[in-house]
């Protein structure tokens, strides 16, 4: 306890950026009954992200730090992450703002947006800790808040089944994460990832069935959080109940802060078990890839599409952590980036179509009508396919090039093989997009903010794929 | 030597006339931007062609830039006189592809302009890229636009066609993939010429298995035997210029990327592989040739003769024999020409009569002797006419084959014979005989715009018949350098 009485100011300089969304929140809920209609909300929380995404960069020191009695950590990896977080949110305010079904299901404007930046703080601090309990509180924190978001639509039956379909499956998986926690702290002494982790590499890591069972405990409960196999069957009814701009922030934002997560304590705290944590890896991607390539082919609703679209690619971002190397985790960095700014243009179009975006069939002729959005998906399309030249191919390159560097050249061939099976199905898109004729009228324009964020999500799809060094230098892995 | 970098502008000045066409091609002003293009970027590469040192087996035009300096991979671009060959036949295959769709194409023509640079752009880079990252990423490129061609303007079953196109080629292409990260994992680097000289440090088992994975993405695309099922499909529903680029270029990328990986890199695995390789060669080459004989669509018997005549092009590579593989990239640079042309001849004909049936033709001849004509010269320099391009190219082929095994030159032979058949078949079929009844009442001679369109790959035709030596001259030296690596 004398450590915690030693929180001084200086430690909250730490965590400005999580300060920065917390007060915007706060400020929101007061606000709310001022603000029920109108952009002022999501403007708002444009600009608190924006200032997030400021503060990471010039206002946390530059060099690594710890506070709050070492529970709180300021490096270059919870920097990357605080940032594409930022990013996320932003992008999610952007593409929420009059969306489609705003009009008859009104969800309260306010609260909506406090749930947002709240659900971003968590994420925020499960990134950027090395205890495993404030981890644990992060996780949480990001994940009530999208219990409420995807529910968020009161007067909808669809929104309030998944949100309790969601609410059931993540409690299970909470309390599994809290059981890995407990004991992983029972042979440990404590939380502390530097802790653990010394425990660990006394122990030693020979077939201890109490220490896989920690490991299967916590690995099961934070794929949980990115939607990787066997762990995924919310996602689907999840984003499919939530609306489009949810199902976005969810697919991008709670991904890239579940492979944070994952990412930091597969190499601090459980690094020492490098071997079996391997095989689990392992076989947690391998699963993904294969199952959700699989059952992406039976698709025909767009948000359940990407939600399978978004099971495969976590097993493709775990790929990156098999190797259980600095250089390993910094290819999953680069791929956490790039998957959060594709899939969300993949979503912004769907956003942007309104009433077409939701099925498959909306897309017929899309081409002929609105030719932009149709070549804006079609790029979107071909990065979550992982074609060259776009940053899905950076991406995909770059794990699974790391996974055989590791020596797992069949699990390489396999990613690689399931990778045709859901191209397949992105390409189903493209056909409908391309080489069907309209049957429905062209969808109505979309607000501009949608266009910017279309516009924001593109360029670093493109550029992303073309100049890829210049994200580089930015993924310092812990 | 020149004042700009030729290789990079000659690639991407047409992607930056796709983006114009896409920005400023509305009504019926894309064609032109597109032809535009076209002509410049030939222009633009004319150094490449009059400034080339044949006597060098250095790359030339080299040019290098750092791109992701941390994985050792760098922007390299450079050409030999394999490769020149190609570009040449790439950017002047473009031109005709604009011509063929002049009138053809009315729907969403920007769209379709814009792919068809796009697609030239990857074609350029294909074959100017030094580094096989760089190769893989216009491997890949060409892809979609070529599906979007395909399934977007080709014929009935055209959704069908380029679906399996794509995920034809994508399946070969993602094996080449995880074959350049292995290679990339034990060399360190994917720069061609280095790859080259690191190939000591290969056991023969990696070389094996490399061989074997980019063998997948190759055989797709060339296409050999028995992976070829999805270009009878793509080459028959696309439109014409679609037909013209696979047949160009397309195919040659397969047989290309063994000249310059498979051979330089693996040559342990080429000896593993050798006798199956051969094999399949002389079985694609009978086999194609009596598929073609009995196919009752004009495109599709086109189609599958390049099944036939692409076997003597891998037939050739694989002897290892100077003059062999000397014949068999003539002979890539022949077909490239021959069934460009005779795409564009069955696109000019439907064009007016709308179908593609051989039995609704005949008497051709009588009301259209340009076109006629120019289907005589076609079809003949297909069939290995002496005095016409392909005869050269297939001449060289059998003869190597007659010195690596007697049966694999008799197989050989039988296509030759087997390709006389049907295309004198065809011909006969076309334009001799009596005027088929629905034919009578159309204007079926071509038109100014048409004749423009074929003299250039007939005077190549020609040309490359009566003085081959203007090509084989260009590729003495890299043949030389690349079987000095491979014993026999």
């Amino acid at each position: 306890m004398n450590d915690m009485s030693r929180i001084v100011v200086s430690d909250l300089a730490l965590i400005i950026p999580e300060l920065i969304l917390i007060s915007a929140a706060l400020a929101l809920i007061l606000l709310t009954p001022r603000i029920r209609r109108g952009p002022a909300a999501a403007v708002g929380t444009v600009f608190a992200a924006l200032a997030a995404v400021l503060a990471s960069f010039w206002i946390l020191p530059s060099e690594t730090q710890t506070g709050f009695a070492g529970m709180i950590i300021q490096d270059g990896y919870s920097r990357f992450f605080k940032v594409l977080i930022a990013a996320a949110l932003a992008l999610t305010a952007l593409l929420s703002i009059n969306s489609s079904e705003g009009a008859e299901n009104e969800a309260p404007n306010g609260e909506y947006h406090a749930l947002l930046l709240l659900a971003s703080t968590g994420m925020m601090l499960a990134v950027s800790t090395v205890d495993l309990l404030t981890l644990y509180l992060g996780l949480e924190l990001m994940t009530v808040c999208s219990y409420i978001l995807v529910g968020i639509h009161v007067q909808r039956r669809t929104s309030n089944e998944a949100a309790v379909k969601y609410f059931l499956v993540a409690s299970f998986a909470s309390a599994l994460l809290l059981y890995g926690i407990s004991l992983t702290y029972g042979f440990a002494g404590g939380t502390g990832f530097v802790i653990v982790a010394s425990a660990l590499s006394e122990y030693g890591s020979d077939r201890n069935p109490l220490l896989l069972a920690t490991l299967l405990l916590v690995l099961g409960g934070l794929a949980f959080k990115i939607a990787a196999v066997p762990f995924h069957s919310w996602a689907p009814d999840a984003y499919q109940g939530a609306s489009a701009p949810v199902a976005a922030f969810l697919a991008a934002g709670s991904k890239a802060a579940g492979l944070g997560a994952l990412g930091r304590i597969t190499l601090v705290a459980y690094g020492p078990t490098v071997e079996v944590l391997s095989v689990l890896l392992a076989g947690l991607a391998a699963l993904s890839i294969v199952v959700g390539s699989i059952t992406l082919l039976a698709q025909t609703d767009m948000k359940r599409l990407l939600a399978y679209s978004s099971i495969a690619h976590a097993g493709f971002a775990v790929l990156g952590l098999i190797a259980g190397t600095p250089e390993g985790t910094s290819t999953t960095m680069t791929y956490a980036f790039f998957y959060v700014f594709m899939t969300l243009g993949a979503f912004g179009v769907v956003v942007a179509l309104g009433e077409r975006g939701a099925t498959l069939d909306g897309y017929r002729g899309l081409a002929a009508q609105r030719p932009l959005a149709a070549a804006l998906m079609l790029l979107f399309l071909l990065s979550l396919t992982g074609f060259p030249p776009t940053a899905g191919f950076v991406a995909k390159f770059v794990v699974i090039l790391s996974a055989v560097q590791a020596g797992y050249t069949v699990l390489a061939v396999l990613a690689v093989a399931f990778s045709v099976v859901s191209a397949f199905v992105y390409m189903r898109v493209v056909v409908y997009m391309f080489m069907r004729e309209p049957q429905e009228p062209a969808p109505s324009r979309w607000p501009a903010t949608v266009s910017v964020a279309l516009a924001v999500t593109a360029l670093v799809t493109l550029i992303g794929g073309i100049v890829p060094a210049s994200l580089m230098s930015w993924t310092v892995s812990p | 030597m020149t004042v700009y970098p030729v290789l990079t502008v000659a690639t991407f000045l047409p992607l930056v006339g796709a983006v114009f066409v896409l920005l400023f091609g509305c009504e019926r002003r894309a064609r032109w931007i597109a032809l535009a293009t076209a002509f410049m970027t030939l222009a633009a590469s004319a150094p490449l062609y009059l400034n080339f040192n044949k006597a060098s087996s250095a790359l030339q035009f080299v040019e290098t830039r750092e791109w992701i300096p941390s994985w050792n991979i760098s922007y390299g671009m450079g050409v030999d006189g394999i490769s020149v060959l190609f570009i040449f036949l790439a950017s002047i295959l473009i031109v005709l592809c604009i011509g063929a769709s002049w009138i053809a194409v009315r729907t969403r023509e920007r769209e379709f302009y814009a792919a068809l640079l796009v697609a030239e752009t990857a074609m350029i880079g294909l074959f100017a890229a030094s580094n096989l990252f760089l190769f893989f990423i216009f491997w890949e490129l060409i892809v979609v636009p070529l599906f979007l061609i395909i399934g977007g303007w080709g014929g009935e079953r055209r959704v069908y066609a380029s679906v399996k196109f794509l995920i034809f080629t994508l399946a070969g292409s993602v094996l080449m993939l995880v074959g350049m990260m292995v290679l990339y994992s034990l060399c360190g680097t994917l720069d061609f010429k280095a790859l080259a000289l690191a190939r000591e440090t290969l056991s023969s088992h990696h070389q094996a298995w490399l061989f074997a994975a980019f063998l997948g993405a190759f055989a797709v695309k060339v296409p050999m035997f028995p992976l070829h099922t999805w270009l009878p499909d793509a080459h028959t529903e696309a439109p014409t210029a679609g037909s013209v680029i696979l047949a160009g270029i397309l195919l040659k990328m397969g047989a290309y990327g063994f000249l310059r990986v498979s051979l330089p890199i693996f040559p342990q695995g080429v000896q593993f592989f050798l006798e199956p390789m051969l094999a399949i060669s002389a079985v694609a080459i009978v086999y194609g040739a009596y598929v073609t004989l009995v196919q009752k669509d004009i495109k599709r018997l086109i189609a599958y003769s390049s099944v036939s005549h692409m076997g003597f092009v891998t037939l050739g590579i694989f002897t290892l024999d100077q003059r062999g593989v000397e014949g068999g990239i003539l002979q890539m640079l022949n077909h490239g020409i021959v069934t460009s042309a005779l795409f564009l001849c069955i696109g000019m004909i439907y064009e007016r009569t709308h179908t593609r049936e051989i039995k609704d033709y005949g008497g051709v001849g009588k009301l259209a002797r340009i076109y006629a004509t120019f289907l005589a010269l076609f079809c003949l320099a297909a069939a290995g006419f002496p005095g016409l391009n392909s005869f050269v190219g297939e001449f060289l082929i059998v003869g190597s084959a007659f010195k690596v095994q007697t049966w694999l030159g008799a197989m050989a032979i039988w296509g030759v014979a087997l390709g006389t058949v049907y295309l004198a078949w065809l011909y006969y079929r076309v334009v001799m005989g009596a005027t088929h009844s629905g034919l009578e009442k159309l204007a079926l001679e071509l038109n100014a715009r048409e004749v423009a369109t074929l003299l250039p790959l007939a005077i190549l035709a020609v040309s490359l018949g009566v003085y081959p030596e203007f090509v084989l001259s260009y590729l003495r030296v890299p043949v030389a350098d690349i079987l000095a690596g491979v014993v026999r």
